[in-house]
């Protein structure tokens, strides 16, 4: 199987010392559900950032057998332009890359769309709530086409029925656009009702703990969260964790 | 309650009553017009002599308007260039600050003797300057300062250039910092395009200040009156412009801030 991108022996120190993330090596397929899973401050967020190249690591290196691909990036708040509308927010990508604002505007809409926000196109962050805001920013991430979609524990901050929502939004979404996704959570239930394959890292400085093959079948559902292998797969990750965690 | 027009009212009322009260305390208790002129002779003295107080209140507005613009353009791009390099702003802010520190009368002096004085007016501009531009620049290095870093983020990952993210970013994103700094620059490029003539009064700069140098010097306490009034009137023009602008480029922005839950 082809993939995207490889993780070679990825360390990362920052300058003060504090060592976030060790020796994590990894290949991501292309258009597979990743899922980066550990307790807070494990080094999660700086894979997303070394993955992006807003870091450089101290040792180990970020491959991309294909070339750069397109990246699409979304953090643990909305992160809009207050003082710009929805619709402005999600031409940002396309506008920076220089496409003319007409075809830039056209193609945000849609984006707006795929999303289930048509109706919200002029509206300001502050008119929206804070689902439909993570909406606006999942829109502008898919809004450029990306191969790879990083995620940084996106829907943390949600109430449980938003959050339920915007993961079967994105199982949708996936499954239309076929970009592969690299999704940073705590929630070891997100974790095993989204991916395909989880990767479990351990508390800082992060190190993998285990890579893990979703037994869960596809396509998920509500329903799936039923199923006892469902609650295995859980049950067996959070042996792992609370096995090895020890802050 | 007050109704709107009750609130516009009352107010205008209290001016005349206050007005009739000083015209007739004036000339009850006869008070020599060289301490306390009745408001009937500020009135003639506007009548007589405006054309030339308009003269030097258009002086006076020039170099504060002058310096103001000066103190906008200079101060928000010292930010931008503090903003994108530590080394700059570690090199370059003590001198702003020493600046801003130094009393600007004490400067003056000095100022007017690099100058020349037959070219005062534009050491009172320079000096209007220095005022102006500080809080200008404080603001605009704060509101960059506060750009939010994952949006910084987003834009490197997009690949945005330097301008791109200055316009579409981090100006944007500082305006209401801006904005009120801009705004205390408006009324201090005022105060010192004033404080300046005043230090530089030598009969070469003929605006407002001078004005009331001359007419103190003369005892003429009702043009000094009338020359203030103007003066005042400069400053609460100015005050209402910005804000009229800070409103026009904001309210939709923050909103009306009782609907801000």
């Amino acid at each position: 199987m082809s993939h995207d991108l490889r993780l070679e022996r990825l360390a990362k120190t920052f300058p003060n010392g504090t060592a976030a993330l060790h020796d994590l090596s990894a290949e991501i397929d292309s258009g597979a559900f990743f899922s980066l899973l550990g307790s807070s401050g494990c080094g999660k967020s700086t894979v997303l950032r070394l993955i992006a190249g807003l870091d450089v690591p101290t040792h180990g290196r970020v491959v991309w057998p294909q070339g750069l691909a397109r990246l699409g990036f979304i953090f643990q708040e909305p992160t809009l332009m207050a003082w710009a509308s929805a619709i402005c927010n999600v031409a940002l990508p396309l506008e920076l890359a220089g496409v003319p604002v007409r075809d830039a505007r056209a193609r945000a809409a849609e984006a707006l769309a795929q999303v289930g926000l048509s109706g919200f196109t002029t509206a300001l962050p502050r008119e929206l709530s804070g689902g439909m805001q993570m909406r606006v920013s999942i829109a502008r991430a898919l809004v450029a086409q990306p191969q790879v979609l990083l995620m940084d524990e996106p829907f943390a901050a949600l109430d449980e029925l938003t959050r339920g929502r915007l993961n079967d939004d994105l199982l949708r979404l996936w499954s239309e656009c076929r970009f592969s996704v690299i999704f940073v959570t705590h929630s070891v239930f997100e974790a095993v009702y989204l991916s395909q394959r989880i990767l479990i890292l351990s508390a800082r400085p992060g190190r993998l703990l285990a890579d893990i093959q979703n037994p869960v079948p596809s396509p998920r559902t509500p329903e799936v969260r039923l199923l006892p292998v469902f609650n295995a797969t859980a049950r067996d990750i959070l042996a792992i964790l609370e096995d090895r965690v020890t802050c | 309650m007050l109704t709107p027009l009750l609130r516009v009212i009352l107010p205008i009322l209290l001016c005349v009553g206050l007005l009739g009260c000083w015209e007739w305390s004036v000339a009850y208790w006869s008070i020599p017009s060289f301490v306390l002129p009745p408001p009937s002779a500020i009135l003639a003295v506007f009548i007589s002599d405006g054309v030339s107080l308009l003269h030097s209140a258009w002086i006076t507005l020039g170099t504060t308007l002058m310096a103001f613009v000066l103190a906008v353009i200079s101060g928000v791009a010292l930010a931008v260039l503090f903003a994108s390099s530590r080394l700059a702003e570690a090199l370059l802010s003590p001198y702003a600050v020493t600046l801003q520190v130094t009393p600007v009368v004490a400067i003056a002096p000095l100022i007017l003797v690099w100058v020349g004085l037959d070219r005062a007016w534009l050491a009172v501009l320079i000096l209007a300057w220095i005022v102006a531009f500080f809080p200008v620049l404080a603001s605009a290095t704060a509101g960059l300062k506060a750009v939010d870093p994952n949006l910084r983020d987003l834009f490197r990952l997009y690949h945005a250039g330097f301008w791109q993210t200055l316009r579409r970013l981090q100006i944007p994103s500082s305006l209401p910092y801006l904005l009120s700094g801009i705004k205390t620059a408006g009324g201090l490029a005022l105060v010192g395009a004033v404080v300046a003539e005043f230090a530089a009064a030598s009969g070469n700069t003929s605006g407002l200040a001078w004005r009331i140098l001359e007419a103190g010097n003369r005892l003429q306490i009702a043009k000094m009156f009338a020359a203030l009034l103007l003066l005042a009137l400069m400053g609460i023009v100015i005050y209402a412009i910005l804000s009229v602008i800070e409103w026009l480029l904001l309210h939709r922005w923050h909103g009306d801030r009782r609907n801000n839950s």
